[in-house]
């Protein structure tokens, strides 16, 4: 069978023959492409369907089988659990307001500072730069104890503004990601600019951001998830149950009477679920924007 | 029209002339000086918040790796013995190894992972919204809630991991509980956390290569193996040099899945050098000790930071042409 048809490809043109291998190839590539990424789906995901399980298991059942049985019976006792016995609510409230405050600080006055890096000459801005940065490479553990110590000094302990003031007024990886960015614009759109008369703000608003707002959305999402997710910050900085955070209070059905495995994944879940719907909204902007940075 | 004289600038010498040049060279002089208050006022709030919240700690922690202090009652002043225990101690040296070998375990494969899934989900794959989304997934965690289930995917008896080893005949280790296998375990579970995050940048930088550079190369009858060689890689500079800068800074300081999962056992196999600036500072009460240890990973990190920037020097590539 084979050589009759090897007979018939062959006996047709050469663009034929050549146009009916690289078919072949393109099938074995897609379907290699397609191997790798289910392996890369199932890995990713597999963890998450174990806490599932575990969220819709009663207590005695993940005591007593191995986690990734089905659950028998199943329940959503867990969720309802965490959802009424404990604050949840008012807790996913304050995470909300936390991320969205230190979100739309880093928005702003990282942008600004970012683009005076960027665009505006003035003297020490290269040394200034590299002490932003340089402030990245020390652990954070140690400095929370002097941080600490100096919020406790201005009174601001267990408040909204001692929660957010380290984040709000922007962070120098948020500053470098924009300032690569901004590099990136030409330069000519401003100067043109700039002889027309335009002033800074002029400048600002109507040519960069417009361009940035890819780039703006990749800065907020890559601030707002780790806002969401701070335990440690919150942890030490609030003690109330008026200022606490989604992350503190997962941690706290790790308690000493030992963990509620099924409430700790529920709540884990509720965590996790508005950043999964805010990222699926929010990801066509960020991949089709980051490729203007650079990185120069 | 008066005929204008001009200079060797080619501006104009007659008294029109005069007036024309000097009023935009002193608005050009007042505008560059309004441009430098602009920058100055730009940087001011993120500077304030820099100075306040991240300098004066910074500051704060070297003064204090000179002193003892159990964090209660006043520092003591002992020079730099906190540096001579420090050097001398065995136990620092053997933190700082578990440290390196950690980000060697982590970043070369996360890396190579990460471009290669940017890589696939490059073309035009149907689903490709989904998968990215779904790569990212694990970036989302906390690390609580994850470390928990991983603990479970690890164990011995019941693990996932294990069982899954002994449909093919595969003894599997005591994984976190095994000095030889609890450090690749953690790494493992930070690749698994941060591949897809780092895959988002290499993404957007490959999305920034112009496409002739690719159809010039095929022309020219390259194969997708050497246009990935010459035109990929040395465009992916910028963005390599990005990704492994910020990895390398963050790994070294890794802290949240070894507190979760192993608290830096057994023994000492996982006890990275941020989770033992921990203990000191927090449970051995040790604050002076834990400053000067952080400042030595402070310096270490810079170091390391300078020789990338360095390396990446002369080879980070920006054009092709």
């Amino acid at each position: 069978m084979t050589s009759v048809s090897t007979e018939i490809t062959a006996s047709k043109a050469g663009a034929r023959t050549k146009q009916a291998r690289p078919q072949i190839g393109h099938v074995t590539r897609y379907a290699i492409t397609y191997i790798i990424l289910l392996l890369g789906v199932v890995v990713s995901l597999f963890p998450y369907l174990l806490a599932v399980l575990t969220s819709l298991k009663e207590s005695n059942q993940i005591f007593s089988g191995a986690p990734w049985t089905l659950p028998n019976p199943l329940t959503f006792q867990n969720y309802v659990t965490v959802m009424t016995q404990y604050n949840f609510l008012a807790y996913m409230w304050h995470t909300l307001l936390f991320a969205v405050i230190v979100t739309l600080g880093q928005l702003i006055f990282s942008t600004m500072a970012a683009y005076a890096f960027a665009r505006i000459d003035f003297p020490f801005r290269e040394q200034i730069f590299w002490l932003y940065l340089s402030t990245l490479m020390v652990p954070t553990i140690v400095t929370l104890i002097p941080l600490f110590l100096i919020l406790r000094t201005l009174g601001l302990i267990n408040t909204w503004a001692g929660l957010v003031l380290p984040y709000v007024l922007g962070t120098p990886f948020g500053i470098f990601l924009m300032r690569q960015f901004f590099l990136t614009i030409p330069k000519d759109l401003e100067n043109s600019a700039r002889i027309d008369g335009a002033g800074t703000m002029q400048i600002i608003f109507q040519i960069i951001l417009p361009l940035s707002r890819p780039m703006l959305a990749t800065l907020a999402i890559v601030t707002f998830v780790p806002a969401w997710n701070n335990f440690l910050w919150p942890l030490i900085i609030t003690n109330t149950d008026n200022l606490r955070v989604l992350t503190v209070a997962v941690a706290s059905f790790s308690s000493n009477f030992g963990t509620q495995w099924g409430p700790l994944m529920a709540a884990g879940f509720i965590t996790l679920a508005p950043l999964l719907i805010l990222f699926f909204l929010f990801q066509q902007h960020i991949v089709r924007s980051i490729h203007l940075s650079g990185f120069k | 029209m008066q005929k204008l004289r001009r200079d060797a600038t080619g501006a104009s010498l007659n008294a029109v002339g005069v007036a024309a040049i000097t009023a935009p060279r002193r608005r050009k002089e007042r505008r560059f000086k309004l441009l430098q208050f602009q920058a100055y006022a730009f940087i001011l709030p993120s500077f304030i918040g820099l100075l306040v919240f991240s300098l004066i700690p910074i500051v704060a922690v070297a003064v204090l790796s000179f002193f003892n202090w159990s964090l209660l009652g006043q520092p003591t002043f002992i020079g730099v013995q906190n540096y001579a225990k420090m050097f001398s101690s065995s136990a620092f040296w053997h933190t700082l190894l578990v440290t390196f070998y950690y980000v060697l375990l982590n970043i070369p494969l996360q890396t190579i992972l990460a471009l290669l899934l940017a890589v696939l989900l490059n073309q035009n794959l149907p689903g490709k919204g989904i998968f990215r989304t779904i790569f990212v997934v694990p970036w989302m965690a906390t690390a609580v809630a994850m470390g928990t289930i991983w603990q479970w995917i690890f164990d011995p008896q019941y693990g996932s991991l294990n069982t899954f080893l002994a449909l093919f005949h595969i003894n599997g280790p005591a994984w976190l509980s095994s000095t030889t296998w609890a450090l690749p375990a953690i790494a493992a579970v930070n690749i698994w956390q941060y591949t897809g995050y780092n895959m988002l940048f290499f993404l957007a930088g490959l999305q920034g290569i112009p496409s002739d550079f690719y159809q010039a190369a095929s022309l020219d009858g390259a194969n997708r193996f050497e246009q990935f060689f010459s035109i990929t890689i040395p465009l992916l500079t910028p963005t390599l040099f990005f990704v492994l800068v910020t990895d390398i800074i963050g790994s070294a300081q890794v802290f949240d899945t070894v507190y979760v999962m192993t608290q830096g056992g057994p023994g000492k196999a996982t006890n990275v050098i941020n989770f033992e600036i921990f203990q000191q500072a927090f449970e051995f009460f040790h604050a002076g000790y834990a400053s000067a240890l952080s400042m030595v990973l402070f310096a270490i990190l810079i170091i390391i930071t300078l020789i990338q920037v360095l390396f990446f020097r002369s080879r980070i590539v920006y054009d092709l042409s």
